[in-house]
């Protein structure tokens, strides 16, 4: 059932050309394969010889540079995967890093800003709460903002 | 005599000693431009029968070459390299159809006033192809145009070859059909 006439190219070739031999006609009567590839050979004959050749083709060598620099690019684009992925890291750190210090010392943050409203000001209040934030909040909001600097010249530069 | 062919070790001397396969060297350019000029032409002709846009057809002919080259396929066999580049040129077709399905419905429309406007043989014989589903396009230019084997035919559109036989006679008939109802075939 599933045997490909062998002499299906001959009729698709006759049936194309009508060339004809009176055995190859009568087989194609005969075979249902061959005989809807000879329906339709000479449509697709007439199809496939439709001019196209006034269509400019892409010139080979433009085809072989784009190509070319394209696989570069992708090359390129692999070596810096680790660098992007170590990049998303340091913002994610970062983040975290901010979003740590403001949470864990929120209180005494806005009790420090609170320092420098107009009414306190003029009442000359004094910062006790103030005080209370150490040397070492201090020491890691130095961190932080050095990290996210060179974090943030690094995107800079990278990306010129 | 026997004897002496049966002393024989199972692996000569000159493939035991053989050096270890290397990948093979990206193609130079005066071979990609041999191989562009011998093929071209007719891809650009698959492509642009199969999307009816000279546009596309272009555009994806580009690709097809630029996945060739980046696959690399080995150069011994031109003939598997022809293979690999339609192969290459289908998927990208039906990628390319799967992307504008929605404005498939346009387009067709659009080709058919065009062909009403210029009432031109290539437009009415691309309007009648249109009307075949992409793979039957596929099977029929294959099978006639490139005169490829079943085998062939199954690897380019990644299905049995088996398969081919049946897919193929329908697709014959689909056309036939169409060609009867349009008054271009006894």
């Amino acid at each position: 059932m599933n045997d490909v006439c062998r002499r299906e190219p001959d009729v698709r070739r006759a049936a194309a050309t009508n060339g004809w031999s009176s055995e190859l006609r009568s087989h194609a009567e005969s075979c249902p394969d061959c005989a809807a590839a000879a329906a339709v050979s000479p449509w697709m004959a007439q199809f496939a010889a439709l001019p196209d050749r006034e269509h400019r083709l892409p010139d080979p060598s433009v085809v072989f540079l784009k190509a070319r620099l394209l696989q570069s690019t992708a090359v390129a684009e692999r070596a810096m995967r680790p660098m992007t992925s170590l990049q998303v890291a340091a913002y994610l750190i970062v983040a975290a890093g901010w979003a740590a210090m403001l949470t864990w010392k929120w209180g005494m943050i806005d009790a420090w800003l609170h320092r420098f409203s107009p009414a306190r000001m003029v009442l000359g209040a004094t910062s006790d709460s103030a005080a209370s934030l150490s040397i070492t909040f201090f020491a890691a909001l130095l961190v932080l903002s050095s990290v996210t600097i060179m974090v943030a010249l690094h995107t800079i530069m990278a990306d010129e | 005599m026997t004897a002496d062919l049966m002393l024989l070790p199972a692996t000569l001397p000159m493939e035991r000693t053989a050096p270890p396969q290397r990948a093979p060297r990206p193609m130079d350019e005066a071979r990609f431009e041999a191989f562009y000029r011998a093929h071209a032409g007719s891809l650009w002709s698959y492509i642009y029968r199969l999307t009816g846009n000279r546009d596309v057809a272009d555009d994806l002919l580009q690709k097809s070459f630029f996945r060739f080259l980046r696959a690399n396929p080995p150069a011994a066999n031109e003939d598997h390299q022809r293979r690999y580049l339609y192969r290459t040129a289908t998927n990208l077709a039906f990628d390319h159809f799967r992307e504008t399905k929605k404005e498939r419905g346009r387009e067709i429309a659009d080709a058919g006033i065009r062909v009403h406007e210029s009432a031109d043989l290539r437009h009415d014989m691309m309007r009648v192809f249109a009307e075949l589903k992409p793979q039957e396009r596929v099977l029929l230019w294959l099978a006639h145009v490139e005169e490829s084997d079943h085998q062939e035919i199954a690897e380019t559109l990644g299905l049995k070859t088996k398969s081919i036989k049946v897919l193929l006679f329908r697709a014959r008939k689909k056309l036939g059909e169409i060609l009867k109802k349009k008054g271009l075939a006894s």
